[in-house]
């Protein structure tokens, strides 16, 4: 037997039964566990069965959130239309542009790092402050934010960026000091000037790996995301899943938590490919 | 931790439960829980008696198929959930603005019954709701002063009073016994064949009577108890004291057995479960707010009768009242 071994070698079955195994013995034992539920109290909410929540979700994705104003004819415009006005589009949408707005502000961090790696006078103004702020649980600061930024949008945003930034122009920092010294030399003598230096051969070198790090903290920035909208928010998908939570709306909250988990992964997906598409010479992803 | 509810610390701690507990030979533990996840908790089954309003009895266990019962009336919220504003704004301005809220609670019971009692109801559609973290909400509002109102319970209300410029405008005083705090228990622990349940009850009923007792005293002797209460739940006697100015104990058992067989508990649970049903809260099944029905004491019941959730009972209460425990 080579199960045990490091040059064991999984068949095509054995390699697709493996991977699998645990998401099936999860999925059998929540339903399992559920239809136990259910057969003692029909009424469950903490456990909904497959049916419950395909019905909840459809919901979701056909029917406008309670509180909108619904359209007398809704039931009869194209199913396009429904989902449009629909809670999970609206509520996907919110989210989305928050998402976007606050990945956006990330850009300028790069850049910082970037300058604080190439400039010393940059980097002795920045660095240990960053160092510190890095470190800070924006979280437990929300009453000063709330006063820097009230608690609408750019709240939200800067929440995001307050808690992911500093990780950001810290991972840019180190890559940019991490270029070799002599290719930064070898520009000079080649007739470069400071900022051709910084731009074209130590900004294209670091672009790659900076975006990956970005990728890698995607899931922070869903996490103050989440927090943002579950403080204080009239949509978004944290509000929605803050306010079923209220009610036990387990039936909803489960396919909005899949969602989520799979918008983060097509984000995930496709940065990955843009990233050896723009840079099929980058091996490390 | 809401005043109402902080006795029941102070009671497991003095030993008063122990004693009635050892009396019915039943073993009782007190757990402290934030409010939310103590309701998840009842639900899920895990704990078997529970504090709650009697709107979240109502949208939380019984709506999940939870069968509940409520065996203490404790008080009544006379104030303590409050509607606050800036700039001295009145109920009439408010539509078109946003309002801070926990919402689908007894904070956005309480607004709309605001409107509807100042004949508004027809503007609540244009009212903007801002759903707040109770963790956060008296730090955003107080913080961002461009907010006009909030709606929220003690002892935010007293904390976010203290700010400058803001007023109440509408409170529960307005509505008095319609936020009932009550203790439920679930009706499958109650109704258990060895009675241990019904022993659990009578012992809980019993502590909680005899507490209530001490507490309602005057003088230096009741304060000293308060005092204990307060500091059960890091809390201050003064403040504990403006809490309870503005809730409405029902310290006999006599007063909690009449609220509970009145007929206004009644029109109070007709206007709550609509409530509920209007905003959804009965869960996609309820179609209608008489899938999940009530039962109160003398066998009246709103709703279908073959869907009875939540039940009243007032007889522990009753043999408190005639020292039959």
């Amino acid at each position: 037997m080579s199960l045990l071994q490091i040059h064991g070698r999984p068949g095509r079955t054995a390699a697709w039964m493996l991977s699998w195994f645990l998401f099936a013995t999860g999925i059998l034992a929540y339903f399992w566990v559920s239809s136990g539920r259910h057969k003692d109290n029909p009424d469950d909410r903490v456990m909904p069965t497959l049916r419950q929540m395909g019905r909840a979700f459809t919901d979701a994705v056909m029917k406008p959130a309670e509180d909108d104003e619904i359209a007398p004819d809704w039931d009869r415009q194209p199913v396009f239309t429904r989902m449009r006005n629909g809670m999970l589009w609206k509520d996907t949408t919110a989210t989305g542009r928050r998402f976007l707005v606050s990945m956006a502000m990330l850009f300028p961090a790069v850049l910082l790092g970037l300058h604080m790696g190439m400039f010393p006078y940059v980097s002795l103004f920045f660095q240990r402050f960053v160092l510190f702020f890095d470190k800070i649980v924006a979280l437990s600061l929300l009453p000063i934010l709330f006063i820097a930024f009230g608690i609408d949008e750019l709240a939200k945003v800067m929440l995001i960026a307050i808690g992911v930034a500093p990780t950001i122009v810290l991972d840019a920092f180190n890559l940019t000091r991490g270029v070799p010294r002599e290719q930064i030399v070898k520009g000079f003598t080649l007739g470069a000037g400071d900022f051709s230096v910084t731009y074209r051969i130590v900004f294209k070198q670091i672009w790659p790996r900076v975006l990956n790090s970005i990728r890698l903290n995607l899931k922070g920035v869903m996490l103050f995301l989440f927090a943002g909208e579950m403080i204080a928010s009239t949509d978004g998908l944290a509000y929605r899943i803050a306010l079923l939570r209220r009610h036990m709306g387990m039936d909803t909250i489960i396919p909005y938590v899949l969602w989520v988990a799979l918008l983060l992964f097509l984000v995930d997906l496709g940065m990955r490919v843009l990233n050896r598409r723009l840079h099929p010479w980058f091996k490390e992803v | 931790m809401y005043v109402g509810w902080n006795p029941y610390q102070y009671m497991a701690r003095s030993g008063i439960l122990k004693k009635w507990a050892d009396k019915y030979n039943v073993a009782i533990k007190v757990q402290r829980f934030d409010y939310a996840p103590s309701l998840d908790a009842f639900v899920a089954k895990n704990i078997d008696a529970c504090t709650m309003t009697n709107m979240e009895a109502l949208d939380m266990p019984a709506a999940a198929g939870v069968d509940t019962t409520a065996v203490i009336m404790g008080d009544y919220s006379n104030g303590n959930d409050a509607v606050l504003v800036r700039r001295n704004l009145t109920l009439a301005q408010i539509p078109g603005r946003r309002v801070l809220l926990v919402e689908k609670t007894v904070s956005q019971y309480l607004f709309e019954r605001a409107f509807v009692l100042n004949n508004l109801a027809g503007e609540l559609k244009r009212v903007k709701y801002v759903n707040t973290s109770d963790s956060d909400i008296a730090g955003a509002f107080l913080s961002d002063t461009s907010q006009d109102v909030v709606v929220t319970w003690k002892p935010l209300v007293s904390q976010i009073l203290k700010g400058k410029g803001i007023a109440n405008i509408f409170d529960s005083s307005k509505i008095p016994g319609e936020i009932l705090d009550l203790l439920v228990v679930r009706t499958d622990v109650l109704i258990r064949p060895d009675g241990s349940g019904q022993r659990f009850a009578k012992a809980v009923v019993g502590a909680w009577y005899e507490l209530l007792g001490q507490m309602s005293k005057s003088g230096p002797e009741a304060d000293k108890v308060l005092a204990a209460i307060a500091e059960a739940s890091q809390d201050t006697l003064p403040s504990y004291k403006e809490q309870l100015s503005t809730t409405h104990m029902f310290y006999t058992a006599q007063s909690a057995a009449d609220m509970t067989a009145s007929a206004q508990l009644k029109k109070t649970m007709e206007l709550v479960r609509q409530f509920c049903a209007l905003h959804g809260l009965l869960g996609a099944k309820a179609t209608s707010a008489d899938d999940v029905a009530i039962r109160f004491p003398d066998g009246a019941i709103e709703g279908k009768p073959d869907r009875v959730r939540l039940r009243f009972d007032v007889s522990y209460m009753q043999m408190a009242a005639g020292g039959k425990l």
